[in-house]
């Protein structure tokens, strides 16, 4: 019986205390309210993701951004948002209705399903589970697969493409970023994510994983089809890549996944790199904030990097892009493997080594 | 040694760094835009909008029908017919001015020679339809009394410069 | 021969030619307002100045004849810099308001001022104002304008006969204008706007609605009168904004009559724009089926012995043999077309065409002017014998009414009298006659239009025999037509049904004809109108077919001398009316006698193949002479008038406001204009 439940209640409802609500009904609750705290912020920060991205944007072109709807253009993507609710879904003659509807709530799902390991504080996890590495893996592998169920589905020659694009492009740099998860791990020796922010590494660790997490920025940014690696969107030779016959809601589904996937991403890189909820660079002075507006500020940090990209860089060709994943890439981070394995080795830093 | 230094800058990313300092740089300077319907930009005398067809102060309307405007006109999108008014004076009995074909080159109003027809300062005439753009005689006049204050400013600034 | 060199080129011209029309000759324009070919030369405005070697002074060129050995300049800095002066001279007075003036754009000043002027104005002075002055409904004055070429006053003394313009005071007080107040009263009145160099003199009618470079341009046809004029017409947007004459110098030379040139707006009134058809007495619109349905309703079974068919003064060749070739497959022989009840010879060419020809004319030096007053009737030939008189002061006779013509005439006598006593070679004239080398006579409807037609016919071949003015190498005798169609009809055979005989005809085709009097018509007719105008006829007719006016077809017309002319299709005919022979071939087909062509190439083989002469284009009909005519008693009632009221002679003129508002002003007791329904 929980104990946050009132007495009194318990008087007047004596079944609520009863075996059944006791083992199912109060922890799926519990479980709930906890999904429900972490998506409804994350899907405000969706939201409002949107909202920065036009306004960094436009800020790096000396341009004002959005800013007729609401003070500062605030209330842009409320509108956006009613805007695309309010149009009709239109389903090609042809296209495979189920999965053409299932694709993007597949891609959406995946995206939030992510978070369950994802810790935002001490302790603030849904799933604190032992191979979270795993999972994530696992999950934003299956990512592609929403992709390649709408571009097969449109029935469209420029849908396909796009699906098709995406797909090797997100298997090409998950390959990467496997092995840059195995230089953090050598690091951590840990799967739990929450373990892998609380362990203490050297600084001259830290110096080393440095170039990883370059790398995994950068694998980070072609995982979610952000440039300048959004090939599969392709304006000009794809007129909208995989996404080309969705409208409506759909469409805002596919957007929406886009950006956790992007938050998602951000917040991987916060906990693999930089200490998640932790105050930053170990100064303990300012561990008086609490740790989840930390934890906050650095995914706000990544994801400002991929707006700044998104602003700096143009598209690559697809034969670069491949060309960055297969022969750059993969072969640096199979040497850095080595290297970071080696290191510690050499230096009796291996975790679980004393 | 090229080979060496093109290498070192691959891995140290420099033009990477430059490109992104550039653009951040950027993002802290002044803005080119403006917040428009709200604020605007200054115009030109010499500003070619949207057209007008203008009085002399005693109500007289200017235009004397000549047709150089209609004859001068690359898109062809005046159209004039005259007759002789009841006082015997020259004048239009249909002025149209088909704003959809119009280029707004300005060379009605060079024309012109009783500076009749301006393109006043005026930009802001967006329609719903297109019927609504096929201007006649008494919209033009009614715009050059809408806007005679600043073409009159407008001339007299740009004057010394004909 | 003076053989000369101008700007570097030589050239050989006849003794007397100056040397603007030499330099004409190379091709070397010479800029002129004053000069103008068809007028005398007063060397006034100095626009045409050249340098000519061993002259001191610039020359006038218009005025200096050619000599040999001369050494001409005309584009030296010395003719350059004379004529820019003349130039500036010009302008000092000349307004500048060109926007407003009708002239802009065909302006000779404002041409030669860009083409030879000064880019500007040394001038600081006041400009002076002249008074406008007041010529009549026709021509606007801006006497402002004027430079003072005198072109209008000598167009007036030598063309037009009419000497109410002048020029008057002296230097900065110099005025055109008539001595008194008067409006200028002559049929050509309208070529004074066209020779004004500048925009003192422009048309009333056409003031301000349009601009030249607006104006399309289409060569077509005086159809007015039989002297068929070759007229422009300047269209715009579907619609006729004005008629101005085509240089043609065997026909109009360059005029043509104010009634063509300002009828035009007679084409937009009171037009038939829709088929209608009669029923329970009323006129009600139909379709074309229903129109051509109920005219194969009532012709059902009906013989063509009782059927007529009447031209009119301006159909067409085209339409013409259409309806003969239509009429003649259902059985018809009744033709017509002197709807006026005109009687002469329709067998012999010679007895009705214009067999001196109109250029002819100049080499007359004695006319036996019959029955006609050229003046109304063909204003253009009047223009002509007027030439020829101030030429070489020819004697000019006259029997009929009594006319006022701008040459000094002879009067005879009122009818056929005179005539015979001139046929037996007694009379005041016969001397005259008898002692010119080129004779001719000239006789008008107004001699014809009587029961006793044909005789005064003979008479009148008599006369031309008694004089000799047939001979192998001149001839003499002249038909003068006051019908365009008329000649085009006689050459396709369309007579030989007498007008008297109509009103037992079952059905009455009529084709453009306004003019058949009601009395001519039965009462139980079936009169299907094929016409342009509500006017007279169609008020009476059965059937209306919506035709063409002779601006919206191409169309062929032969004058009074036989000569074949196409006229341009310049405008559509209005709402559902057709070219008239495409009507008459869609009937053909309704009433199953389809016509054997389908196009307009087609039509005119098809003349060509009834009357060869339709192949020969602008020649005038060379016809063998042949006696025609029938003795008889002639009536001693005096000749008729042929044309009352020059200005209202058809159903477009009387449709047309400028032309009623002529009648009001020049013809003295003019009825008030009807214009039909």
């Amino acid at each position: 019986m929980p104990a946050y439940l009132p007495q009194k209640m318990l008087e007047w409802f004596p079944w609520l205390a009863s075996e059944f609500f006791v083992l199912y009904v109060w922890p799926v609750v519990g479980i709930s309210l906890a999904i429900l705290a972490l998506v409804v912020p994350l899907i405000v920060a969706m939201a409002y993701l949107t909202y920065a991205e036009r306004k960094v944007l436009a800020a790096m072109q000396l341009r004002q951004g959005p800013m007729m709807v609401g003070p500062f253009g605030l209330l842009q993507p409320l509108a956006d948002g009613l805007k695309l609710l309010g149009k009709e879904t239109i389903i090609p003659r042809g296209a495979n209705r189920f999965i053409f509807v299932m694709a993007p709530m597949l891609t959406f799902m995946l995206a939030l399903v992510a978070w369950a390991v994802i810790p935002v504080n001490a302790g603030w996890v849904l799933a604190d589970i032992n191979v979270g590495i795993l999972y994530l893996f696992a999950i934003s592998s299956l990512g592609v697969y929403g992709i390649l169920m709408a571009g097969w589905a449109s029935n469209s020659r420029y849908a396909f493409l796009g699906g098709l694009r995406s797909a090797a492009q997100m298997v090409s740099y998950e390959v990467s970023i496997g092995l840059v998860l195995v230089t953090v791990l050598l690091t951590t020796g840990s799967l739990n994510l929450t373990d892998i922010v609380m362990a203490e590494r050297p600084f001259w660790v830290d110096l080393l994983l440095f170039p990883m997490f370059i790398v995994f920025v950068i694998s980070a940014l072609a995982e979610t089809n952000r440039a300048p690696f959004d090939l599969p969107e392709g304006e000009s030779e794809l007129v909208g890549g995989y996404n080309v016959e969705y409208s409506s809601m759909t469409f805002a589904l596919f957007f929406l996944g886009e950006y956790m996937n992007m938050i998602l991403m951000s917040g991987m890189t916060a906990v693999l790199f930089m200490g998640g909820w932790l105050p930053p660079f170990g100064i303990e002075a300012l561990a008086a904030v609490p740790g989840v507006i930390w934890f906050a500020l650095k995914v706000c940090f990544v994801l400002f990097i991929f707006l700044w990209a998104r602003a700096t860089l143009p598209r690559y060709r697809y034969d670069q892009l491949m060309r960055l994943g297969w022969k750059v890439f993969l072969p640096l981070t199979l040497l850095w493997v080595v290297v970071v394995a080696g290191a510690l080795l050499y230096n009796n830093a291996l975790p679980g080594m004393e | 040694m090229s080979f060496l230094d093109q290498t070192a800058r691959g891995f140290l990313m420099t033009e990477l760094v430059k490109g992104f300092t550039l653009t951040l740089k950027y993002m802290f300077k002044p803005k080119v835009t403006i917040n428009y319907p709200f604020e605007k930009g200054p115009i030109s005398p010499r500003f070619r909008g949207e057209h007008a067809l203008r009085r002399y102060p005693n109500g007289e309307e200017r235009c004397i029908a000549c047709k150089l405007c209609e004859a001068i006109c690359p898109a062809q999108a005046i159209t004039i017919e005259a007759e002789p008014r009841d006082d015997g004076s020259r004048r239009t009995t249909r002025y149209d001015i088909d704003m959809t074909k119009c280029i707004y080159c300005g060379l009605c109003q060079e024309a012109c020679p009783v500076d009749a027809i301006v393109e006043g300062p005026n930009f802001e005439f967006a329609t719903e339809t297109r019927e609504e753009l096929y201007y006649n005689k008494q919209k033009l006049l009614d715009n050059g009394d809408r806007w005679e204050a600043q073409i009159a400013a407008n001339l007299e600034a740009d004057a010394p410069y004909r | 021969m003076p053989k000369l060199t101008i700007d570097g080129m030589e050239v050989t011209v006849e003794p007397g030619t100056s040397i603007i029309q030499a330099a004409e000759q190379l091709g070397i324009e010479v800029p002129r307002f004053c000069y103008h070919d068809k007028l005398s030369v007063p060397a006034n405005c100095r626009m045409c100045l050249v340098e000519v070697e061993k002259s001191p002074k610039p020359v006038a060129s218009c005025a200096m004849p050619c000599a040999d050995g001369m050494n001409v300049f005309t584009k030296s800095p010395l003719a350059q810099k004379a004529r820019k002066g003349v130039m500036e001279m010009l302008l000092v007075n000349h307004p500048l308001d060109c926007p407003i003036c009708d002239q802009g754009g065909e302006c000779d000043l404002q041409d030669q001022a860009v083409a030879y002027g000064f880019d500007r104005s040394r001038y600081r002075e006041e400009k002076r104002a002249v008074k406008d002055k007041e010529l009549g409904p026709l021509v606007k004055t801006v006497m402002t304008r004027c430079i003072h070429c005198t072109r209008c006053v000598r167009f007036g003394d030598e063309i037009a006969g009419v000497d109410d313009m002048g020029v008057l005071n002296r230097g900065e007080h110099l005025e055109i204008g008539t001595y008194v107040e008067q409006m200028v009263n002559s049929e050509l009145s309208g070529n004074l706007i066209d020779v004004c160099p500048v925009g003192a003199l422009t048309s009333k009618p056409y003031a301000f609605t349009a601009r030249p470079w607006e104006l399309r341009k289409v060569d077509s046809l005086d159809v007015f009168d039989a002297v068929g004029s070759n007229i422009r017409i300047d269209t715009r947007g579907g619609a006729v904004m004005r008629i101005q004459p085509r240089l043609n110098e065997e026909v109009n030379e360059e005029w043509i009559s104010d009634k063509v040139r300002f009828s035009w707006d007679g084409l937009k009134q009171g037009r038939l724009d829709t088929p209608y058809v009669r029923k329970d007495g009323k006129l009600q619109p139909a379709s074309w089926g229903e129109a051509f349905g109920a005219i194969a309703d009532r012709i059902a079974g009906l013989s063509g012995q009782k059927m007529a068919a009447v031209v009119g003064d301006t159909a067409d060749c085209e339409a013409i043999v259409a309806l003969k070739d239509l009429m003649t497959a259902l059985g018809c022989n009744a033709f017509e077309c002197r709807t006026d009840g005109a009687q002469f010879d329709t067998a012999v060419p010679a007895g009705w065409l214009f067999n001196t020809t109109i250029a002819g004319l100049e080499d007359a030096d004695a006319i036996l002017l019959v029955g006609t007053n050229p003046r109304t009737e063909a204003a253009l030939v009047n223009a002509r014998i007027r030439k020829t008189w101030l030429a070489k002061r020819i004697k000019i006779g006259l029997i009929g009414a009594q006319c006022d013509l701008n040459y000094p005439v002879k009067y005879l006598g009122a009818g056929a009298e005179t005539l015979e006593e001139l046929a037996a070679g007694k009379g005041a004239f016969a001397e005259v006659l008898k002692g010119a080398k080129n004779p001719v006579i000239i006789l008008g409807m107004g001699a014809l239009r009587r029961a006793d037609g044909m005789a005064i016919h003979a008479l009148a071949r008599k006369v031309a025999e008694t004089y000799n003015m047939v001979r192998e190498d001149w001839n003499g005798f002249n038909l003068l037509h006051t019908a365009a169609s008329r000649v085009g009809a006689l050459m396709l055979g369309f007579t030989g049904g007498n007008l008297e005989k109509m009103p037992s005809a079952q059905m009455l085709y009529l084709l453009d004809c306004d003019d058949v009097p009601a009395d001519k018509i039965g009462k139980d007719t079936f009169v299907i109108y094929q016409g342009h105008h509500g006017d007279k006829a169609a008020a009476r007719a059965d059937v209306i077919l919506p035709g063409a006016a002779y601006t919206e077809k191409n169309a062929t017309y032969v004058n009074t001398e036989g000569r074949v002319q196409t006229a341009r299709q310049a405008v559509f005919p209005p709402g559902e009316a057709r070219e008239d022979w495409k009507i008459i071939r869609a009937l053909s087909e309704l009433l199953a006698k389809t016509l054997p062509y389908d196009d307009i190439v087609q039509v005119r083989a098809r003349l060509a193949a009834v009357n060869p002469a339709f192949a020969e284009v602008n020649q005038p009909l060379k016809a063998e002479w042949k006696p025609f005519g029938a003795e008889g008693k002639a009536d001693k009632a005096p000749f008729a008038v042929a044309v009352e009221n020059f200005y209202q002679t058809d159903s477009v003129t009387r449709a047309s406001k400028t032309m009623a508002a002529c009648t009001a002003s020049f013809v003295a007791n003019a009825t008030p204009a009807k214009t039909g329904t």
